[in-house]
């Protein structure tokens, strides 16, 4: 068991509840992907996907309905799979989970699923250094599920832990700051 | 939770008919066949999930030649934290008899995140049958989150909202004969 995690924004509550409903078991953002590298080796880019489900060593990412979040999670969702192709990751589209929230008769949820009541972006974009390159200086070895986030040799670094990690200062952050979003059950 | 939806229309608010009755007659025909066919020599447990797969099993059973048992389950659905108390799954129906030494055939309408099927298939592992296979007339993909070996399979469908054959939309449009697309109008509207 572990503590409840905070989550960035209610659809991503709502799947854990749903997945403690049906005795799936997660974790939430347990991993962090270097997916981009500057010339002198810095991650300056990488992606954390929302949920790793163990059983079926799939990552799960959740967008909503922001066309302009879609496109960016697209983008890292190729470099994942380009960079780790071992990597079982899935992009579940906002229209999918407004579908789902219907079929469990979450209208209320469904409806809020505009996309202006967006998802805080998880990009751990460090810096936007110049000359950043897409192809990691040593191979990339990123943290196994559930050991902190700790890095491999090379280029990327820990995964800093969540109270200290350094997120990119975001217009809409600093407007709405970071909602928590705590599960209704706890994560198994 | 049931939502209060205005009084349904089963002409105007289909988008598409995507599977004709006919397709569905015809592929349930076929799935008949090769269940007769793999299960020669055999008896055979059909365990159908209320209340979509009604319709399916009805026909399914008769287009079956070998023996056949049927039996219902049903299982409470996910409705959100405001309206389940204990936040787990509810067999709300179980099995009639037992399933120990059979060999049994869930039989779904759709498969579409896996997350039920998922649970069922590890609830009815535990009642020890012979064998346990899956036969669904759909199979939407799309939402996928927990692979599901499906055994016997009807049509791969797009991820559009279907209605009809079974398959409801605030428990109506169960009783369309076709499986058609509901508009994003009636839904949206929600």
């Amino acid at each position: 068991m572990v503590d409840k995690p905070r989550f960035a924004h209610a659809s991503e509550a709502e799947l854990a509840r749903i997945l403690d409903y049906y005795e799936v078991s997660w974790q939430y953002e347990p991993r962090t992907f270097p997916i981009l590298w500057n010339l002198d080796g810095t991650v300056v880019e990488s992606f954390s996907p929302d949920f790793y489900l163990p059983e079926m060593d799939l990552y799960v990412e959740l967008t909503t309905l922001r066309q302009s979040l879609v496109r960016r999670k697209n983008r890292k969702l190729r470099r994942l799979r380009e960079l780790y192709p071992d990597v079982r990751a899935k992009l579940f589209y906002g229209k999918d989970f407004k579908a789902l929230m219907l079929k469990y008769g979450r209208f209320d949820l469904a409806a809020s699923l505009s996309g202006l009541e967006g998802q805080t972006a998880k990009a751990t974009t460090l810096a936007r250094a110049a000359g950043a390159s897409p192809v990691p200086p040593s191979p990339p070895v990123a943290a196994a599920p559930g050991d902190g986030g700790s890095a491999g040799s090379g280029a990327a670094p820990a995964k800093p832990a969540r109270a200290q990690r350094k997120r990119p200062s975001r217009g809409t952050r600093r407007r709405r700051g970071r909602r928590g979003y705590v599960s209704g059950a706890e994560s198994r | 939770m049931k939502q209060a939806v205005r009084q349904p229309d089963l002409v105007t608010d289909v988008a598409e008919v995507l599977i004709t009755e006919e397709q569905i007659q015809a592929k349930v025909a076929e799935l008949g066949r090769r269940l007769s066919a793999d299960y020669a020599g055999q008896r055979l447990t059909l365990v159908s999930v209320l209340k979509g797969s009604l319709p399916f099993m009805a026909d399914l059973m008769r287009a079956i030649e070998v023996p056949v048992q049927i039996d219902l389950m049903e299982v409470s659905s996910y409705g959100g934290a405001a309206t389940e108390t204990s936040g787990l799954v509810r067999i709300l129906k179980d099995l009639s008899s037992s399933i120990a030494g059979e060999d049994v055939l869930i039989v779904e309408d759709i498969i579409d995140t896996g997350l039920t099927l998922n649970y069922l298939l590890r609830y009815l592992r535990g009642k020890n049958p012979r064998s346990l296979r899956i036969c669904a007339l759909l199979d939407k993909p799309a939402r996928r989150l927990v692979e599901i070996p499906i055994d016997y399979l009807g049509f791969t469908i797009p991820d559009q909202f279907v209605v009809g054959y079974g398959l409801d939309y605030a428990e109506y449009y169960r009783n369309l004969p076709f499986i058609g697309v509901l508009k994003p109008e009636v839904y949206e509207r929600a």
